[in-house]
């Protein structure tokens, strides 16, 4: 029986192969990152990792020094002439990956975070289809979540911005600065309003563009001619001057949390908009049926539980890692 | 033939009002929706929908179906484990209405069973309410519900258990908001539109009047109750003009409007339900005092040995729809009048110089000081107890009576401005309570709950132990002595939901077990004797004062504590027949 632990902070380890899926410390020899959000890349700025070139350039722009061994998606590599690894496109951000193991114990896919049908500013989803040990994140994992299709979420965007043009104000976006913002961004585009970003998000765009990604027409956020656009910020500027400045404004919560009501009182906004990087409830039982492993693990979420219930009513074996959920989301 | 307009438009418009942030847009969405209801029978049902629930505040008729029996007859509905998915779905929404809304809508065996071609109106919707009300059984009110449910789409069936429920549909915009509307719809004056709301007690009839411009009609209805005028907790007593008010004692009892005219009398509470049945004795002795059409605001209290007895006493009376021959011998009540806000026209007017009386009778808008006057005259006539009214000049005489008042057994000191008219349904600055706390205990957190509505997805909830540790008569160390769902700042709830995380033992739905390890400073009203606790004691009231980070378990109080301090006040010498006089 193979062995999967999790590890440290939000981390698995397999000592058997001595592989480490987004742990934080040196405690495997050979590591893998699945993307560049902070509760998956290593606490400790200078260990050596695996990670796909975007995640490692988005690494380095937020502060990673250690060494990053660059594998591109679909490229596998053999460790100890005993494990293949191959990094799989997750759709959750830019060079977010799914890393399949072939062991000798069997084949595993750890999915880190992803989403199915894949954000339409990644590389897109791709599953390996011969999955013994399903590894998955179950941020939204009950069945009050069902993600609106993107195109539905795109043009909420739009109509939203393109209102609030009209009525004289500034449209602010309340997203994190890697992944959902850049997706905005990406859903803006054919409108041509232009659009700022918070400072800590602008470096992460051009990388977005030399990947290819159409974020339109955009700049680092400048006081003096923020009103001429919209904005895009975190969440966390919602009552600095960065906003408060802004005298004629209307502002969106973009977030899978946003779908729900109690959002609204707690985060005083005009539109929450419940766009999610994370894959939603019903995917994921959906997926897991068709991969049809022999167990699947359970991460990120205080409801396994629920996730179980449905796996086994559909005869699959399931266990939860106990890796607490994320909160930003 | 009449067509009632489709419930489908009114959840809708409630949705869109719930998705728009500033009030003024709000009000014009609502207006515009109120001009589209043409029957008189709709407007009436949407606003009362709207701000009342499913029945009308002035018929104290409740939707008798608990939380739980919808919860699982929705789980059953939607073919789900009730503690395995339903549970924690509504722990993760806050709300068991937007639960249930989102799993008929995702869920596809809640799409096979709706009945799409149909379309309720608000009148079947009102009809089903009114079924569902007489229905006795459980098992018959769940299938009802569920027939009910094939019929609505999801944000339907949203706010048809949020109208159901009475309580707020949660969609930002209560009373004040929905007159504003009505003012909008039909070009009224907004104050002309709340005195009208004020007097009829009622949402629906004020919007149809306003329409059918009879609002001049508005009269107020003697046996249809009022809302109660309120008083402010006072902020610093310093600000205000001290000598425009009055001080009267505030009697540890329960708050009372009695409308009587000539034998017929009938009591109301706070909350506006018919007590009548409950304290006979009143009704009985106001039966043969013949009095003329009158209201009179006043407190209900135990009154035994010329003395007025502890809150404590009266909760034994509190509730009992047919007390005892034995229960009313042990605890006899009194009404206590403070003010009156309707005597007949000659009475009223006879004493009005001002000339501001509607010639109605009611007396809202006669100053505090001639309504007095007429309330006087009434108790001398009547033999009415009539609480005792001081003059004040100076912070000495309020703390001076203040005191006098605590060694009456009475709560502390109700200020009431001179020149203030009766002003229903509000907590303005008029009246200003003057009281001190209960009392304050170190305690320890036991369970917290998470919350719903505004709190949804926190926990928010605490359950705070007494510590019997060096009690003989306990096993544990902690037991629960009272639930605390305020006091703290949004930031030290957000250190507390931090905190307690690692000190979760278990979790029963929305409620974790937590190791007794944060120490919170409470303050309460009042200490009651509660024999089906583990504690024998329960707090009135209780909330946060202050986490103590600093203090650990061991240093909280006992419960030996608790028990000194019910004794010290249920065992003070209480001065006989103070504060009030029967003229």
């Amino acid at each position: 029986m193979i062995r999967i632990q999790k590890h440290g902070y939000g981390g698995i380890l397999l000592p058997d192969f001595d592989v480490g899926l987004d742990i934080d410390q040196p405690d495997a020899t050979h590591i893998f990152i699945s993307h560049a959000h902070a509760d998956h890349v290593p606490r400790n700025r200078r260990i050596p990792v695996f990670a796909t070139p975007p995640t490692a350039d988005l690494m380095k722009a937020r502060g990673f020094s250690g060494k990053i061994t660059l594998l591109p998606f679909h490229e596998p590599v053999v460790l100890n002439e005993k494990v293949t690894v191959t990094f799989y496109p997750a759709g959750h951000i830019l060079g977010s990956a799914m890393t399949y193991l072939q062991t000798p114990e069997g084949n595993v896919l750890y999915t880190g975070d992803y989403r199915t049908p894949p954000s339409p500013c990644t590389e897109g989803f791709d599953c390996p289809t011969d999955v013994d040990y399903f590894i998955t994140e179950a941020t939204f994992s009950l069945p009050v979540y069902r993600w609106k299709s993107h195109d539905v979420l795109f043009n909420m965007i739009r109509t939203f911005a393109e209102d609030s043009r009209a009525s004289g104000d500034v449209p602010i976006f309340l997203t994190y600065n890697l992944g959902k913002a850049q997706e905005v961004m990406m859903a803006l585009e054919p409108t041509g309003i232009p659009v700022q970003i918070h400072g800590a998000g602008y470096p992460l765009c051009e990388i977005y563009t030399r990947y290819g990604m159409n974020l339109g027409n955009f700049s680092r956020y400048n006081r003096k001619t923020v009103a001429e656009g919209a904005l895009i910020t975190p969440l966390s500027t919602l009552d600095t001057s960065m906003v408060t400045s802004i005298r004629k404004k209307r502002i969106a919560y973009c977030s899978g949390w946003a779908s729900l009501e109690s959002r609204r009182s707690q985060i005083i906004v005009d539109k929450l908009i419940p766009l999610s990087d994370h894959i939603d409830f019903f995917e994921l039982i959906d997926l897991c049926k068709k991969l049809n492993p022999k167990k699947v693990y359970i991460t990120h979420t205080p409801n396994a539980d629920v996730v179980i219930h449905y796996l086994q009513q559909a005869g699959l074996i399931a266990e939860s890692l106990d890796i607490a959920g994320n909160d930003e989301a | 033939m009449s067509t009632s307009s489709h419930f489908y438009e009114f959840a809708r418009v409630a949705q869109e009002l719930a998705e728009t942030r500033r009030t003024t847009d709000k009000v014009r969405l609502c207006a515009a929706y109120l001009q589209t209801l043409t029957e008189d029978t709709d407007l009436d049902r949407a606003v009362g929908f709207l701000g009342e629930g499913a029945f009308s505040t002035t018929s104290g008729r409740r939707a008798a179906i608990g939380h739980r029996t919808i919860a699982v007859c929705a789980a059953t509905f939607l073919e789900i484990d009730y503690e395995l998915v339903f549970r924690p779905s509504r722990i993760a929404t806050g709300s068991a209405s937007e639960t249930i809304e989102k799993l008929m809508e995702n869920l596809d065996v809640a799409r096979t069973k709706r009945r799409v071609d149909v379309r309720l109106s608000l009148n079947d919707v009102e009809q089903r309410f009114e079924t569902l009300a007489a229905l006795r059984k459980r098992e018959d009110k769940e299938a009802f519900l569920m027939e009910v449910w094939r019929d609505l789409s999801p944000m339907e069936i949203k706010y048809f258990l949020r109208v159901l429920g009475g309580g707020s549909l949660r969609i930002g915009f209560e009373t004040r908001s929905i007159l504003n509307a009505i003012a909008e719809a039909f070009n009224c004056d907004a104050e002309t539109i709340r005195y009208t709301h004020m007097i009829t007690g009622s949402l629906g009839k004020t919007a149809v009047m306003a329409r059918n411009r009879t609002l001049e009609k508005a009269r107020f209805t003697l046996f249809q109750p009022i809302a109660f005028m309120l008083a402010s907790p006072v902020e610093s007593r310093a600000t205000e003009d001290i000598s425009a008010y009055i001080a009267e004692e505030k009697f540890d009892g329960m708050r009372c409007q009695l409308h009587v005219s000539h034998e017929n009398v009938m009591l109301f509470s706070r909350d506006l339900n018919d007590i009548s049945a409950s304290f006979p004795e009143i009704t009985e002795i106001y039966t043969g005092k013949n009095l003329p059409p009158t209201v009179l605001d006043g407190e209900i209290c135990v009154f035994r040995e010329n003395t007025i007895q502890s809150f404590q006493q009266l909760q034994k009376r509190m509730g009992v729809k047919k007390p005892s021959q034995k229960l009313l011998k042990q605890h006899p009540v009194i009404f206590v009048a403070f003010d009156v806000v309707y005597a007949e026209p000659q009475v009223a007017s006879a004493e009005d110089n001002a000339g501001r009386i509607h010639g109605d009778g009611t007396l809202f808008e006669m100053p505090l000081g001639l309504r007095r006057q007429i309330l006087e005259a009434l108790c001398t006539q009547y033999q009415i107890p009539l609480v005792d009214q001081e003059t004040i000049q100076s912070q000495e005489d309020i703390d001076r009576l203040f005191e006098r008042a605590l060694s009456h057994g009475n709560e502390g000191l109700i200020l009431k401005h001179k020149d203030s008219p009766y002003e229903f349904g509000q907590r303005k600055k008029s009246w200003l309570k003057v009281k001190k706390p209960g009392g304050s205990l170190d305690t320890v957190i036991l369970y917290a709950t998470a919350g719903s509505g505004k709190r949804g997805g926190t926990y928010s909830d605490f359950t705070l132990g007494i510590r019997v540790s060096d009690d003989e008569r306990y096993e544990q160390d902690f037991v629960p002595i009272g639930k605390a769902y305020g006091g703290y700042t949004d930031d030290e709830l957000k250190k507390l939901n931090a905190a307690i995380k690692p000190l979760v033992r278990e979790r029963f739905g929305p409620t974790l077990s937590i190791e007794p390890h944060i120490v919170v400073e409470i303050e309460f009203d009042e200490i009651q004797l509660n024999k089906r606790t583990k504690a024998g004691y329960t707090l009135r009231f209780p909330r946060f004062r202050a986490i103590r980070w600093d203090k650990s378990p061991r240093e909280t109080d006992s419960l030996a504590e608790v028990e000194r301090l019910f004794n010290e006040k249920a065992d003070k010498k209480r001065i006989p027949q103070a504060a009030f006089s029967i003229p």
